[in-house]
């Protein structure tokens, strides 16, 4: 990823942040809440290489752990995205490009999305948060993945124009 | 991936886990720096958030009530256009009143209370990213508001101020799984511990091994050492089920909160609290009722002689003294 690819990437996810933190947070869903802001990052890494998903999971995860309403330390979404990003560098090689399938790659983003939050709620565990009952936790992290899965159909297409927008030549 | 591919990567992998690890370390040993970067996101975005909420909460309604017009299509351009204005005026009417309903039941506990409170509009809701339950508010540390402050709604607690900036906060609302508060059951003065389970259902664990809890029992805020961070008095709830245990120590119980978390449009943070606890337990009920005391009179006797129908026709007696007059109060239920 050249820098300013990095550049215009931590924007982007600061303006979903930012729109996550203001307008998506203000609507009630039923059953659980939806983060457009983790469909979106899972949507990235997904899209990367292998390196590219590494480098993305870890800079989203930066830009989630700004997060003011956060109860997690400084780092840990990061390192949830982290190896987010590398389950899905090392699976792209055995699923081979589901990119170019858009149901297997809005599925793979969903169980992505319930996949980063149940290992937020591992990593808490580890580092002694409390996170209320497990069941409830595990509808959060489902739910999340439901929504997703309802979701991304809309958002992917904008989301993958953007960053064919982003790349630079030699990237393309 | 090739050997050489794979090691860059693994090594990658690794510094990156590393700086990520780095990082929660730095946090947990309480370094400012990551402290502060959350600080400065939350003064970046508390701007957004109000001017987002205020203009997303009409529009949110204004959109369900547009959506009712599909079978008006008949309907002259003029019309239209002058309908959704009206529309649009009275949803944003509406919210107001809403909000000011709840601004009214908010000062009216504060005032029952004998709180000083600072009202605050709700402009943010936790993000669903994380497992914590809070709400962002528009007062901030120019309002005189500051952390471990207790918040309040119109019918009673809702938590805790977590952080401030200068204007706004946001709250560690009351279910959220780390929040613990002391209670006091109203009915037989036993105090115990209150926790949010993450959902709206609350756990009840009561300190007094002697102590009973029965079902329908309110409780209120024990209070704190200097009031921080909760006041004394604040209604929470009221216990829905009792879980006896034969191996448990003391009672606990399952308890329904007075407030609607989910329902939060103005809420009052207690930025000062009355020297003495209430005496009397407060109990939301926003509309007071006026009760009439009444002292007996002496029986009025009848006198009179028969009419040719043979019925008496009665000559009310008016009592010589009447008794003091009626005392009238303003009675809390």
């Amino acid at each position: 990823m050249s820098p300013s690819r990095i550049l215009s990437t931590i924007l982007f996810l600061f303006l979903v942040f930012a729109v996550q933190e203001s307008a998506v947070s203000l609507i009630h869903f039923p059953v659980t809440g939806f983060s457009l802001y983790v469909a979106v990052a899972i949507s990235l890494i997904a899209s990367e290489d292998n390196n590219g998903s590494l480098v993305m999971g870890f800079l989203s995860g930066i830009v989630l752990d700004l997060s003011p309403t956060s109860n997690s330390p400084f780092g840990q979404w990061a390192l949830v995205f982290t190896v987010i990003g590398y389950l899905f560098a090392v699976n792209k090689e055995s699923i081979a490009d589901f990119t170019s399938s858009p149901i297997t790659f809005v599925l793979l983003v969903a169980v992505g999305t319930s996949a980063a939050f149940a290992l937020d709620l591992g990593f808490g565990a580890l580092l002694g948060e409390e996170n209320g009952s497990i069941k409830h936790d595990l509808i959060i992290a489902l739910g999340n993945g439901l929504w997703t899965i309802i979701f991304a159909p809309i958002f992917l297409p904008g989301l993958r124009y953007v960053r064919r927008f982003s790349l630079t030549p030699k990237e393309r | 991936m090739t050997q050489g591919n794979g090691n860059r990567s693994r090594l990658l992998l690794v510094i990156l886990i590393v700086t990520a690890l780095f990082f929660i370390t730095l946090d947990l040993r309480g370094v400012s720096l990551t402290k502060g970067s959350r600080t400065v996101s939350q003064t970046l975005l508390a701007p957004v958030q109000k001017t987002v909420s205020s203009v997303f909460s009409p529009i949110g309604r204004f959109f369900n009530d547009v959506a009712n017009f599909g079978n008006t299509k008949s309907e002259i351009n003029r019309l239209k256009s002058e309908n959704s204005a009206l529309k649009s005026a009275l949803v944003t009417n509406s919210d107001i009143a809403a909000q000011l309903k709840q601004l009214k039941g908010v000062l009216d506990l504060a005032g029952r209370g004998q709180y000083k409170v600072v009202a605050a509009r709700v402009i943010g809701r936790g993000t669903s990213s994380s497992f914590s339950q809070t709400i962002t508010i528009d007062v901030g540390s120019a309002d005189g508001v500051s952390n471990n402050m207790t918040v309040a709604s119109e019918h009673g607690l809702v938590g805790l101020v977590k952080s401030v900036t200068r204007s706004s906060s946001i709250v560690l609302l009351m279910n959220d799984p780390t929040f613990k508060v002391g209670i006091k059951i109203t009915r037989s003065q036993s105090v115990g511990v209150l926790s949010g389970q993450g959902n709206d259902i609350y756990t009840l664990v009561l300190l007094d091994p002697a102590g009973t809890i029965r079902v329908g029992d309110s409780l209120v805020t024990n209070g704190s050492e200097l009031n921080r961070p909760f006041v004394p008095g604040v209604p929470i709830g009221q216990v829905t089920s009792v879980v006896n245990s034969s191996s448990a120590l003391t009672q606990t119980a399952t308890v329904k909160a007075y407030t609607n978390l989910n329902d939060l449009g103005v809420v009052s943070v207690v930025v000062g609290a009355p020297k003495t606890a209430p005496t009397v337990p407060i109990v939301p009920t926003p509309i007071p009722t006026v009760t009439v005391l009444v002292t007996p009179t002496p029986i009025p006797t009848i006198s009179g002689s028969p009419t040719p129908g043979g019925a008496a026709s009665p000559t009310p007696v008016v009592p010589q003294s009447t008794p003091a007059p009626v005392a009238t109060s303003n009675k809390k239920k």
